[in-house]
């Protein structure tokens, strides 16, 4: 019987299955049995934290140790947290009700910057000093990984260990350290030491940062004997080897992605300029059909979903796409399973997929065209250009699409207006492809979403040097397109909060300094910045004022090229040289061709074997 | 074929809503491997019901669901099938085939037990002490929340048996399509009646009831 407290508690919030666990395929393993506690931490709420595969990943991983458990926690809603609070219930696992600070290893992915006030709340919430300098060792190890890692820099006062890169294997000797670290009997501080050995495993307390009178940084370097002064991310190479989970969770309520995720790859050869994920996930690696088609089979059976999605970044590029899609219809169609294509790229070959898509559902198709111009375009290396789109949105509208999601940035490095009006042509070239196709062959009801999120600079893209575009620039750049929009027919216009990326940007390419502001703010009550409802951003403004530090200056500012940047400690297998080349001719509007076509010299050749080119 | 099955939808999953519910169990006889039904048209759903949509918040001991099947399953594996395809807190306890020509389920059930679980001892007893005179009214009259608004209803037919023992109140009510009283309504008229606010309650659907042919309340399952 669960304590009935947090039962009364649960009773008087929204959403109460948030809460409540019990799902087909969670784990309760015996906590006494286990030498390893591992509470993987997702810092939003649970429909967003139970769409996240890499979690299904981590937490299958864990849990295949006969040594270790592993229990979810998510961040729960303002009401729910006000009533933890008020009872003095701390954060608890879903599987058990086990309150955060009883793990032996508290894991934070790190999906996005905007998350970065839940994690301290959580920490707050589950009984755990906020401050790495203030553990004892009796206090859960903290760490983080997932994308944003790549710079932790904003987290280094709160983060006992970031894992950097893949993390199915990384994870495994993680864990294994901390299991001989309490065995040991040893104090704290030497878990951090062993941790700082594995590859792959930074601990921001071993290095100390220094800095010029200008506010950057004039020295980086490790204090320890067993820190690394080169953190180099970790890889899996063979995907077909690679844990890979065949029984994920089913949860009761609707979230964001209700669905078999099938991983078919990691990593992209594209080399779109201001794709972060694009670097760092590089190189490409495949899993085999055969091992997809094993893994789904078992994922099918395990989970009676009705629908299975591809996952990658793009998924247009897998070698073997057709076949893979016309293996999974086959296999599937009678136990009526739905194949869906998420990230579809405008120039990948997949008309006769699509033709076989639509035996079993038809949803609307997302293309990606990013920029309005071939110019902008080139600049940002997104080889696609006007007449692929036409091609393509022709064949959809004949294969009976009427539905069409278009997505671009604004406030890309060198963009004019020239360039917003290419958005409103481009969305103009589609309406037109709608009505080529005769009455009677295309479905009724056009619809055109034009979606425009403004740009942010990050770290380990060849723009890492660039300032974003100011708060006004975006603003008076999204009244333009809401009115060049406006005059096509079909066309939906949807636009980001330029506050949001605003601060998104400082924190993306921030420093440890940040640190005192995400504090700062979440003691102001920031939490949950990604729900716009929640989200404030004056309150964030007051916290970098009263912290004595300058959002423009992280957001607006044009790095320089001796600059040493917070990330430039990590190895993500690019090198700065290969980015600054790329940045170079981002200016000249050169493109760089698809590696698969010839290797580009971006770095990852240093790493054995990794690269099929 | 049609199966007739009982099964407990555990308290932990007592705030899963019934569509939800619903879903999951849909999702189970997929895993199952069962020869499941799906119904005809655009959009083939399971052919799966429900004798009667359990309220969120609630638990249910011995729900009951109408799976049609489009080949001969015995209840035994069913049963099995069925077990090792759910998560612990759903269970199937019991199934039975039944006629294709077997009225809908929905349509027999005219009431239900309850175990209203009252985490007060002092409202506890001052409803144990009243029982005789609040059930000795000539009308109970209680609002009702319906889709045009609040009414006030009188739920004193609907009360068909009524027991409290220690914290636990043991209530048969009345539940058809058109005619029902819930849990709630008789909490908070009886405890109105004995002039004190409703505690929190722990609410427990303990079975479903229809009417047999001589005009017995019957265990839905059994009929």
């Amino acid at each position: 019987m669960f304590d009935q407290k947090i039962e009364a508690m649960i009773e008087q919030v929204q959403k109460p299955a948030r809460y409540t666990g019990g799902e087909m395929n969670t784990a309760i393993k015996p906590w006494e049995a286990a030498e390893v506690r591992f509470a993987f931490c997702f810092p939003d709420t649970y429909e967003v934290a139970m769409s996240h595969l890499g979690m299904k990943i981590l937490y299958g991983v864990i849990n295949q140790q006969p040594w270790a458990l592993c229990e979810r926690v998510c961040m729960p809603w303002v009401d729910m947290k006000a009533l933890m609070e008020k009872e003095g219930v701390p954060l608890f696992s879903l599987e058990t009700r086990t309150p955060l600070n009883r793990f032996d290893v508290v894991g934070f992915t790190l999906q996005y910057e905007m998350s970065y006030s839940n994690i301290l709340a959580m920490l707050k919430l589950g009984g755990i000093p906020l401050h790495t300098a203030e553990r004892s060792d009796t206090d859960p190890i903290v760490c983080v990984g997932g994308p944003c890692a790549f710079n932790p820099e904003p987290l280094a006062d709160f983060v006992d260990a970031v894992m950097i890169g893949d993390g199915e294997e990384m994870i495994v000797e993680f864990i294994a350290a901390v299991r001989a670290w309490k065995k040991s009997g040893e104090p704290r501080e030497a878990c951090l030491r062993r941790l700082a050995k594995i590859p792959g495993v930074y601990v921001p307390s071993f290095y100390e940062v220094t800095y010029h009178d200008d506010g950057t940084i004039a020295s980086f370097t490790p204090t320890q004997p067993e820190a690394p002064a080169t953190v180099r991310k970790r890889l899996v190479l063979d995907m077909d080897k690679a844990y890979y989970p065949t029984e994920i969770p089913v949860p009761y309520t609707e979230i964001v992605h209700d669905r078999i995720m099938l991983e078919i790859m990691r990593g992209c050869t594209r080399g779109c300029r201001f794709c972060e994920a694009g670097i760092l996930y590089r190189p490409v690696r495949e899993r085999s059909l055969e091992r997809l088609m094993e893994l789904a089979r078992a994922l099918e059976k395990s989970t009676g979903y009705e629908e299975i999605s591809l996952s990658s970044l793009s998924s247009g590029d897998y070698t073997c796409l057709p076949e893979l899609i016309r293996a999974l219809m086959k296999e599937f169609r009678e136990k009526r399973v739905s194949v869906s294509l998420p990230s579809l790229r405008i120039d990948s070959v997949l008309k006769d997929s699509l033709e076989e898509t639509q035996q079993v559902k038809k949803s609307s198709l997302t293309f990606a065209p990013e920029a309005g111009t071939q110019r902008l375009r080139d600049v940002i290396n997104k080889g696609v250009t006007e007449q692929d789109l036409v091609e393509k949105v022709t064949d959809a509208f004949q294969g009976g699409w009427s539905s069409v999601k278009l997505y671009f940035m604004i406030g890309l490095p060198t963009e004019t207006y020239e360039d917003l009006d290419g958005i409103g042509h481009l969305a103009q070239v589609v309406n037109r492809a709608y009505f080529t196709v005769p009455k009677d062959q295309r479905a009724r009801g056009l619809r055109v979403t034009c979606s425009a999120s403004s740009f942010v600079p990050k770290p380990f893209t060849p723009f890492q040097w660039e300032p974003q575009d100011t708060q006004q620039q975006i603003k008076d750049k999204q009244a333009y397109l809401r009115e060049v929009l406006r005059r096509i027919k079909g066309v939906n216009f949807n636009w980001h909060e330029p506050e949001l990326s605003y601060l998104e940007a400082c924190f993306s390419r921030g420093d440890r300094r940040l640190g005192k502001v995400l504090e700062r703010a979440v003691e102001k009550g920031c939490i949950l910045d990604g729900w716009s409802e929640q989200f404030r951003f004056d309150t964030w403004m007051d916290a970098f004022r009263e912290c004595g530090l300058d959002p423009e200056w992280y957001a607006y500012r044009r790095r320089d090229k001796n600059e040493i940047l917070p990330w430039d400690f990590i190895d993500a297998g690019v090198t700065k040289a290969f980015l600054w080349r790329e940045k170079e001719k981002a200016e000249r509007g050169e493109i760089t061709p698809d590696c698969r076509q010839g290797c580009q010299g971006c770095g990852l050749r240093r790493f054995e074997g990794v690269c099929q080119g | 074929m049609r199966m007739l099955a009982v099964f407990c939808k555990g308290e932990r999953l007592r705030h899963i809503g019934h569509l939800d519910l619903m879903r999951a169990m849909q999702r189970a006889l997929r895993r199952s491997g069962l020869p499941v039904g799906y119904s005809k048209g655009f959009n083939p759903h399971i052919l799966l019901t429900f004798a009667s949509a359990l309220s969120t918040g609630a638990w249910g001991r011995r729900e009951i669901m109408d799976v049609t099947l489009e080949e001969e399953v015995s209840p035994d594996e069913f049963l099995a099938a069925m077990n090792a395809a759910l998560p612990e807190d759903l269970r199937v306890l019991s199934a039975r085939a039944i006629d294709d020509r077997h009225p809908a389920l929905m349509a027999m059930v005219t009431a239900a037990e309850y175990t209203l679980t009252l985490t007060d001892t002092d409202t506890a007893n001052a409803l144990c002490a009243c029982k005789d005179g609040f059930l000795g009214q000539e009308a109970i009259v209680t609002p009702r929340k319906t889709k045009s608004g609040v009414k006030d209803c009188d739920v004193k037919p609907l009360i068909l048996e009524l027991a409290m023992a220690g914290t636990q109140v043991r209530a048969k009510l009345c539940l058809t399509e058109s005619t029902s009283c819930k849990p709630d309504m008789l909490l908070n008229a009886w405890c109105a009646y004995a002039g004190r606010p409703v505690p929190r309650y722990l609410v427990c659907r303990e079975s479903l009831w229809g009417t047999d042919g001589e005009g017995r309340l019957q265990m839905l399952e059994t009929l």
